[in-house]
C-alpha cells in the first residue's frame, strides 16, 4: 500500500506542479530565514566564547607604587572571584613590547624623554567566568582598588555585540515562531486545495472500498515530500549565500582567532526533519478537517 | 436454526426510513433480495431509487430501520469495516464516475489496489475484464476521449473486476443511445450469469418489459409493488 501511496503522491505532485511549487518555495524561504538565524546564533555564540576566552583585564597602576603595595594589590586581585592568573608587566617590559610590535616605526619612541607607559597588571579570567555582567563587575571592583589608576577591557565593543546578539535572539525567536505557523498553514492549505481538486476521486475511491489509510497516505507522502524538498532547498539557498559571502569577509572584519562555520550536518538534518514534521502536522490537521475523520 | 431460504437472502430491508431534513426520501421500506437475483428497482424521478442504492453501499445511512447485507447489519457495522462491506459491491452510475486523470486500466485496477492485490496479480485480471467488456485495446487511454457507451463499459469493468457479490447499477443506461444501452444491459446480464446479484435502478420501462427479472416499484419513497419473489407481473 505504501508503494501505491508514494506513486499516487508523486503523480499528484506532478499534476499539481504549480500548487506544490508555491508551497515548496514558501517552505524553502522559511527554512532559509530560520536557518540563517541559526547560522548567526551558532557563530555569534562561538564568537563570543572565543572572544571571552581571550578576555583579559589590564589594571594600570599609578606612579610611585612601592613593590610591597604592588604585591599586595596583585594578591588581592588574585583572590578575587573569577581570576585565573595575575601577571605584573613593568613599564619597561611594556615599552619594549610596544617597540617590538610597532617594528620599523619604533624610532618614533626614541624622541621621548622618558617611558610614558605605566606599570600594569594583566588579569586573565577563569574559563568558567564568561558572563559579560560578571566581567564588568570584576573590572569595576579592580578599578576601585587602591593604586589602580585605570582599567582596560573591550567593554564598549563587547556591550555592543552582546546587545545585537540579544536583539537577534528575541527577533529570531519571534520570526521562527511566525515562520513555523506560516509553514504549517501553507502546507495545510496546499493539501486542502489538492484534496478539494480531488474530492470526486476521493469519493469514487471510497465507494470502491478504500479504507481511510488508502485515502490518507498519499497526502501524508505529499506533505512529507513538500517539507523535505522545501527544507533541502532552503538549506541549499543558505549554503549558496554562505559560500558567496564568507570569502569576502576580510581578516580585518573577522578576528583571527575565530572562523565562521556553516551549520553542522546534524543541525541541517534536524532542520529538514523538522520541516518534514511540520508538513506532516499540517497535513494531519487538513485531513482531519476535510475528511472529517 | 437458519432455514435454507433465510440463508439465501443477501439483502434485507426492514422498515427503512430515510429523511433529508423534513423531506422523507424513503418511508417504511421493507423487502428482501435473494442471492443471484436480478432485480429492477423502478419508479418515477424522485421515487427514492438512488437513495435506496446509496443506503446499500453506505453512501448514506438510514434514518431508521434495519438493513442487512450478506448477514451484516449496516446500523451496527464498525466504521473501520465499512470499506470491507463496500468491496462486496460493484457500483455503476449514470454519470460513470470515472477518474479523468487516470487511464482506463488505472480506473479499473484501482479496485484491486484498494483490496491490496499485488501489481502482478492486478494486470491479468484487469486485462481480462477489459477484454470481456470489449475495451481492452483502449486500456491506456483516458476517459474523456471515450463515448458514453464506452465509459459505461469501463464502469462495468470496474464493477466486475473485484468479483463482487452484488452489483448495483443506478440508471446505467440513462444517458446512452439505444444500441449502447442494449450492449450495457447484455454485460449486466453476463455479470448476473457469472453469479452476482444484480440490482438495477431504472425508470426505463422498455428495458424492464424486454428482460426477465424481479421488479420493485417505488413511489414517493414508498414500496408500490415487488415485495414478493417473483415475476414482474406481480409488481
Amino acid at each position: 500500500m505504501l508503494i501505491f501511496a508514494a506513486k499516487r503522491a508523486l503523480t499528484d505532485i506532478v499534476n499539481n506542479k504549480f500548487l506544490h511549487m508555491v508551497s515548496i518555495v514558501t517552505i524553502a524561504l522559511s527554512v532559509f530565514i530560520v536557518s540563517a538565524f541559526s547560522l548567526f546564533f551558532n557563530n555569534a555564540t562561538d564568537f563570543l566564547d572565543a572572544w571571552r576566552k581571550g578576555v583579559r583585564i589590564i589594571a594600570y597602576m599609578g606612579v610611585n607604587v612601592a613593590e610591597s603595595q604592588r604585591i599586595e594589590l596583585m594578591e588581592t586581585i588574585r583572590k578575587s572571584n573569577g581570576v585565573a592568573t595575575v601577571e605584573f608587566i613593568s613599564k619597561n617590559d611594556a615599552y619594549n613590547d610596544l617597540k617590538r610590535k610597532i617594528g620599523q616605526q619604533s624610532s618614533l619612541l626614541d624622541g621621548l624623554d622618558k617611558n610614558p607607559l605605566p606599570d600594569s597588571v594583566e588579569i586573565i579570567l577563569a574559563d568558567s567566568y564568561r558572563r559579560l555582567e560578571d566581567i564588568e563587575k570584576l573590572a569595576k571592583t579592580i578599578g576601585e582598588m587602591p593604586h589602580v589608576e585605570d582599567i582596560e577591557y573591550a567593554q564598549k565593543w563587547l556591550y555592543r555585540f552582546n546587545g545585537i546578539y540579544n536583539l537577534f535572539k528575541v527577533t529570531g525567536l519571534v520570526l521562527v515562531s511566525i515562520f513555523f505557523i506560516a509553514t504549517l498553514l501553507i502546507i495545510a492549505n496546499t493539501i486542502r486545495l489538492v484534496m478539494y481538486t480531488r474530492r470526486e476521486e476521493i469519493e469514487i475511491i471510497r465507494i470502491i472500498g478504500a479504507d481511510e489509510a488508502f485515502i490518507k497516505y498519499p497526502f501524508f507522502f505529499e506533505a512529507l515530500a513538500q517539507g523535505f524538498l522545501g527544507g533541502v532547498a532552503g538549506l541549499l539557498m543558505l549554503y549558496l549565500a554562505f559560500i558567496l559571502t564568507v570569502p569576502n569577509l576580510t581578516p580585518e572584519t573577522v578576528f583571527a582567532f575565530f572562523e565562521i562555520r556553516f551549520i553542522s550536518v546534524t543541525f541541517s538534518l534536524t532542520i529538514v526533519f523538522c520541516s518534514m514534521m511540520i508538513g506532516w502536522v499540517g497535513c494531519f490537521f487538513s485531513i482531519r478537517k476535510f475528511l472529517k475523520l | 436454526m437458519t432455514s435454507g431460504l433465510e440463508k439465501d437472502i443477501i439483502i434485507r430491508m426492514l422498515h427503512v426510513n430515510k429523511r433529508y431534513g423534513k423531506m422523507e426520501a424513503l418511508h417504511n421500506l421493507s423487502f428482501e433480495i435473494r442471492k443471484n437475483e436480478f432485480v429492477f428497482v423502478t419508479g418515477p424521478s424522485g421515487a427514492g431509487k438512488s437513495t435506496m442504492i446509496k443506503l446499500l453501499y453506505m453512501g448514506e445511512s438510514a434514518s431508521s430501520g434495519a438493513i442487512l447485507v450478506d448477514g451484516i447489519n449496516l446500523a451496527r457495522i464498525p466504521r473501520k469495516q465499512i470499506p470491507m462491506l463496500r468491496r462486496k459491491f460493484g457500483v455503476i452510475f449514470q454519470d460513470f464516475k470515472l477518474i479523468p486523470t487516470k487511464t482506463i486500466f488505472q480506473n479499473v485496477s484501482l479496485v484491486l489496489e484498494v483490496a491490496g492485490l499485488k501489481a502482478k496479480e492486478i494486470y491479468p485480471r484487469v486485462m481480462d475484464v477489459l477484454e470481456r467488456v470489449g475495451i481492452n485495446d483502449r486500456a491506456e487511454e483516458f476517459p474523456p476521449v471515450l463515448s458514453g457507451g464506452e465509459k459505461q463499459r469501463v464502469a462495468i469493468a470496474r464493477a466486475m473486476v473485484g468479483q463482487p457479490k452484488i452489483v448495483l447499477a443506478d440508471e446505467p443506461t440513462g444517458s446512452l443511445d439505444p444500441d449502447s444501452a442494449a450492449h450495457i444491459f447484455q454485460l449486466l446480464q453476463a455479470v448476473h450469469q457469472a453469479g452476482a446479484t444484480v440490482i438495477i435502478a431504472t425508470h426505463d420501462q422498455q428495458m424492464i418489459s424486454d428482460h426477465d427479472g424481479r421488479v420493485v416499484r417505488l413511489e414517493n419513497g414508498r414500496m408500490a409493488t415487488g415485495n414478493s419473489d417473483g415475476n414482474k407481473n406481480l409488481c
